[in-house]
């Protein structure tokens, strides 16, 4: 992969220090930029399903890199290891870093053993975007589905991660689910560990 | 209790990109509301002509005996007029909050392309949240 | 009907919804990284940031207009000016200034110090020719352009290729004001 970030032969960017992350731009600026983001995405396919899988990589990559991060500067370089921790480690630290706030809901899903779900009444990423009918289900959210995917798959937890709207009763607008389906593996490892 | 009759929103080449009426025996089809809109544009444009001075920024009120008109052009040419009650206040501010929400929940739309029909349901929403709260604020006088 | 009296570019920012930089920063190279990925060529990707950043000037305009109640510049030295000091506080929360004017008064220089774009950002052996943040240069392009005035915009220095400061290009090609009867009608 291309690496933003690589060693240069007279750069000192390891050197410098991590901010501590106060710093803060307008919520438009980051509004404008992702709404570019899809435009720019939306010219490069040609079905609603390779717009979101396109979404999906972009979080990626940021997600695993808010992992290294916010693990060397928020945890002291500790790792979590169980099931759990991970996913309460999604829910409040990343959804706190990255959206100020944590998510509005973490929970175990009730049909299948492998799926838990994280719940937002609004994911910020789509507070000022309104989808046109005729895009039917489609959820912008694919990049924050993409950004916990990221972080998941960093922290060896793979998963397939989407993000659905849930419509709710007696609201005008639904709510967005972030849907993880754990590989088999992890849980097998989540068996193990007792 | 001052009313809003209806609301426009023309792009800067004249063409209307939103119009909603808000329940008045006036209400127009569509082809009729493209028409006024595009007059209005024409009109607007030749009233600043007409100013003895230049830098003048054109109709900003219309007073007729059954309503008034408020316009508020952008910088940018985009138009935003509200047809309303003789003498309903604060229309100014009103219009001035529906081209924030426009900067909001129309621009910021990537499935909204410049300069045509405004079809975002964010924008709706928060608009009638917005005259409701107008008419509202009328009541308590 | 009275005029509201511009605001400071600090008063805005504490005024508007703010996001933790990092969700900026990240996302940005996430668009990068895309484009890099499509394009392969890094002169190709230089364009396709400019032009995304159009995009998004000829937009975010509008809200900067709403926001920071200035009227109609006098001149392109005020122009700059609030595009420096009203501008990127509102939308970056850094403060830029302007310099290098020349003498018809049409050409000159924004520089900024901060630059929430290109937090821990390196250029790989391999993208030296990348003007990461080129993005910027068609958002100020795109911005103008919606109130009548076509600039070019170019970078003069830049952080990631060794300078010590970012420093953007503006120059003032030509005023064109819409006048009435406008050219598309009958």
């Amino acid at each position: 992969m291309i690496g933003v970030g690589k060693m240069k032969q007279y750069g000192n960017v390891l050197d410098k220090p991590l901010n501590k992350g106060k710093q803060e731009v307008s919520l438009s600026a980051f509004a404008f930029l992702f709404s570019e983001l899809v435009q720019y995405n939306q010219t490069q396919v040609d079905n609603i399903g390779e717009l979101e899988r396109r979404l999906e990589d972009a979080g990626y990559a940021v997600g695993a890199r808010v992992l290294e991060l916010l693990c060397h500067r928020d945890k002291g370089n500790r790792r979590e290891t169980r099931l759990l921790g991970i996913l309460s480690f999604v829910h409040s630290t990343v959804w706190k870093v990255l959206f100020g706030k944590v998510a509005d809901s973490l929970e175990k899903g009730t049909e299948h053993e492998d799926e838990y779900m994280i719940s937002e009444k609004e994911l910020l990423v789509n507070k000022f975007i309104s989808i046109p009918k005729d895009m039917g289900t489609f959820n912008c959210g694919a990049f924050v589905a993409g950004i916990v995917r990221g972080v998941l798959d960093g922290a060896g937890f793979p998963a397939v991660v989407t993000a659905h709207f849930v419509p709710m009763e007696g609201q005008q607008r639904p709510r967005t689910t972030i849907l993880i389906k754990f590989a088999e593996e992890v849980l097998r490892r989540e068996a193990r560990l007792g | 209790m001052a009313a809003i009759y209806s609301l426009y929103i023309i792009n800067k080449s004249g063409g209307l990109i939103y119009y909603k009426d808000y329940g008045s025996a006036g209400r127009m089809d569509t082809n009729d509301s493209l028409r006024v809109a595009s007059l209005w544009h024409s009109m607007h444009a030749i009233s600043q002509q007409l100013s003895p001075v230049s830098g003048c920024l054109g109709i900003e009120l219309l007073q007729a005996d059954t309503f008034d008109l408020h316009c508020f052009q952008s910088l940018t040419g985009t138009k935003f007029f509200v047809v309303c009650e003789p003498g309903a206040q604060h229309m100014e501010n009103l219009l001035k909050f529906v081209y924030e929400l426009y900067t909001d929940y129309v621009l910021k739309n990537p499935f909204y392309e410049m300069e045509m029909p405004i079809r975002c349901e964010l924008f709706d929403i928060n608009l009638t949240q917005a005259v409701q709260k107008d008419r509202v604020a009328f009541l308590g006088r | 009907m009275a005029r509201v009296a511009p605001r400071t570019g600090d008063a805005i920012f504490a005024n508007v919804e703010r996001v933790n930089a990092e969700l900026f920063t990240l996302t940005y190279g996430a668009v990068v990284r895309q484009l890099l990925t499509d394009l392969e060529e890094v002169e190709e990707v230089n364009k396709q940031l400019d032009q995304m950043g159009y995009n998004i000037g000829i937009r975010l305009i509008d809200e900067f207009l709403a926001k920071s109640n200035v009227s109609r510049c006098n001149d392109f030295r005020e122009t700059t000016d609030v595009i420096a000091k009203v501008g990127f506080k509102m939308f970056l929360g850094v403060t830029a200034s302007v310099t290098n004017w020349d003498a018809d008064g049409t050409c000159c220089s924004i520089v900024l110090e901060d630059n929430p774009l290109v937090d821990f950002v390196e250029l790989p052996d391999n993208c030296q020719g990348l003007y990461y943040c080129n993005i910027l240069s068609g958002v100020i392009r795109g911005a103008l352009d919606m109130v009548s005035m076509k600039t070019e915009v170019t970078w003069l220095r830049d952080v990631l290729r060794g300078d010590d400061v970012f420093e953007l290009q503006v120059k003032l090609l030509k005023h064109v004001p819409e006048e009435y009867p406008y050219k598309d009608d009958e």
